[in-house]
């Protein structure tokens, strides 16, 4: 399939393997993200996508195996050796935006509070200098008349895009989506949607975990299958979606296609 | 009754002012005994775990005036001879440290995993997560908890009278035992407790308002 290893990754996972108990969530995963780009990972619930995803900023720990980030691996001090420092790992995190399918907003902070909160306390930056650029971010996700309101006073849609805001706000090198429009309404996928689309159209290097195909299919440079813990199929998404040769990537295509369907 | 009053007006007003003391000094150093156990059982080694839990079983297992005559007269056996002062708000400390722990450990267990994993994923220290999201989205859930542990440690104070701290009820009781009067001195002693609790209730509502005021407003 595709190459676009032109430029060394963003972000690489080599041989990574990933156990709950005697539950194999990740088997020899190989993956090379592209800088710049926006990788969709795809497949049925189960099949290890948010485990991956959480490994790239070891939200997760994995069992063996390297994950790096810009060349520099994280979570171990070398590979299978020692955990790396806390210290260290919170270095590597501040260049790692995360969006959470719950959002995660801190309930008790304004829309402003939240996306500033990182900018003074871990970016090192004044109040007032954190708030100028929390409202630049707000602005850019189009939600700059709402930083006084607090979470609980937004809809879902408006709480993700602040959740985006307050991740892109500490300018982040590389951003994981973890199924960010699963908990929404749908008639508000649209907005959180448009602002990621924006956000890779500004050359940000994206990893997405999403059920939502119409995505994938429109947005992605690339597209990663996964079933039971393994990489099935990596390519384009022209060439995931539409000459899949792989049976198990047929059946889960030929699922969706199904069930969008019988909605009507 | 006004005679009473009179000669014993300013014995009763120094209990009301040790009654005050010792629950003030005890609630406040037992919520912060409370707070830093909870602190360590939770990012502390693991090794610690099943001391803590002994420790606060032990405390929450006995009754709070054996504890009082263990420190007092059992002290001096193992070198630590207190005054009845000290002894009685070490006492207050210790037994509030293992109730306030608990509700604290309630209150932390029901914060939304997601908030604090958003706060870790952005490479915030452990202590400004406590201090910047764990405590503040904690109290809105504890706080009417922790606020009525610290009206039943009010009545607790009354069992320092046991090991003669000259509180409340031990300024009662001896107005009691000198002028056989027991209606008015008890009286008097319950409408105290009646109002202090009242203005702890108060003052708790306000503080409650204050941590959830953002719930409260109006979409």
């Amino acid at each position: 399939m595709t190459t676009l290893s032109s430029s060394p990754a963003a972000a690489s996972m080599r041989k990574v393997n990933k156990y709950y108990g005697t539950f194999h969530a990740l088997r020899d995963v190989d993956l090379d993200i592209p800088p710049g780009k926006v990788t969709c990972l795809i497949g049925p619930s189960g099949s290890g996508k948010s485990t991956l995803l959480r490994c790239l900023n070891f939200l997760e720990d994995y069992d063996s195996g390297e994950v790096r980030i810009d060349d520099q691996l994280i979570g171990y001090e070398t590979p299978g050796g020692r955990r790396m420092s806390a210290r260290r790992l919170r270095e590597m995190r501040r260049d790692i935006g995360m969006v959470f399918q719950q959002f995660n907003l801190w309930p008790h902070m304004t829309a402003l509070q939240n996306v500033a909160e990182g900018l003074e306390r871990v970016r090192g930056f004044s109040r007032p200098e954190a708030e100028v650029r929390a409202r630049e971010a707000l602005a850019k996700v189009g939600l700059a008349d709402k930083e006084a309101n607090h979470p609980s006073r937004l809809s879902g849609g408006q709480q993700q895009r602040v959740a985006i805001a307050r991740a892109i706000a500490m300018q982040p090198r590389i951003m994981l989506f973890d199924e960010p429009t699963s908990a929404l309404d749908p008639e508000l996928v649209g907005e959180v949607l448009g602002v990621m689309k924006q956000l890779a159209s500004e050359g940000m290097t994206m990893v997405v975990v999403t059920h939502e195909m119409g995505f994938a299919a429109h947005v992605a440079d690339r597209v990663v299958f996964m079933e039971r813990g393994e990489i099935v199929a990596v390519g384009s998404p022209r060439e995931v979606f539409h000459d899949a040769a792989d049976p198990r990537l047929q059946s889960f295509l030929q699922g969706y296609r199904e069930r969008n369907s019988l909605e009507f | 009754m006004p005679d009473l009053l009179h000669r014993y007006g300013p014995d009763l007003l120094t209990g009301f002012g040790m009654t005050l003391f010792t629950w003030a000094l005890g609630t406040l150093l037992g919520f912060a005994l409370g707070f830093a156990i909870e602190l360590l059982r939770r990012f502390g080694p693991k090794r610690l775990a099943w001391p803590i839990r002994a420790y606060v079983e032990f405390i929450r297992g006995t009754p709070f005036l054996v504890q009082l005559f263990v420190l007092y007269y059992g002290g001096p056996l193992i070198g630590l001879r207190l005054d009845a002062l000290p002894a009685g708000v070490l006492g207050l400390t210790i037994y509030g440290s293992a109730y306030f722990t608990e509700i604290l450990r309630a209150g932390f267990d029901a914060v939304p995993k997601g908030q604090i994993e958003a706060a870790r994923a952005m490479g915030f220290t452990d202590g400004v997560i406590v201090r910047r999201i764990m405590v503040p989205v904690m109290m809105v859930s504890a706080l009417p908890a922790l606020v009525n542990f610290a009206i039943i440690l009010t009545k607790e104070t009354v069992i320092l009278s046991m090991i003669t701290v000259p509180e409340i009820m031990f300024q009662t009781q001896t107005m009691m035992s000198e002028t056989f009067a027991f209606v008015e001195p008890i009286l008097i002693l319950a409408l105290f407790f009646w109002g202090f609790v009242e203005v702890i209730s108060r003052l708790g509502r306000r503080l409650e308002r204050r941590f959830t005021h953002y719930l409260l407003e109006r979409s």
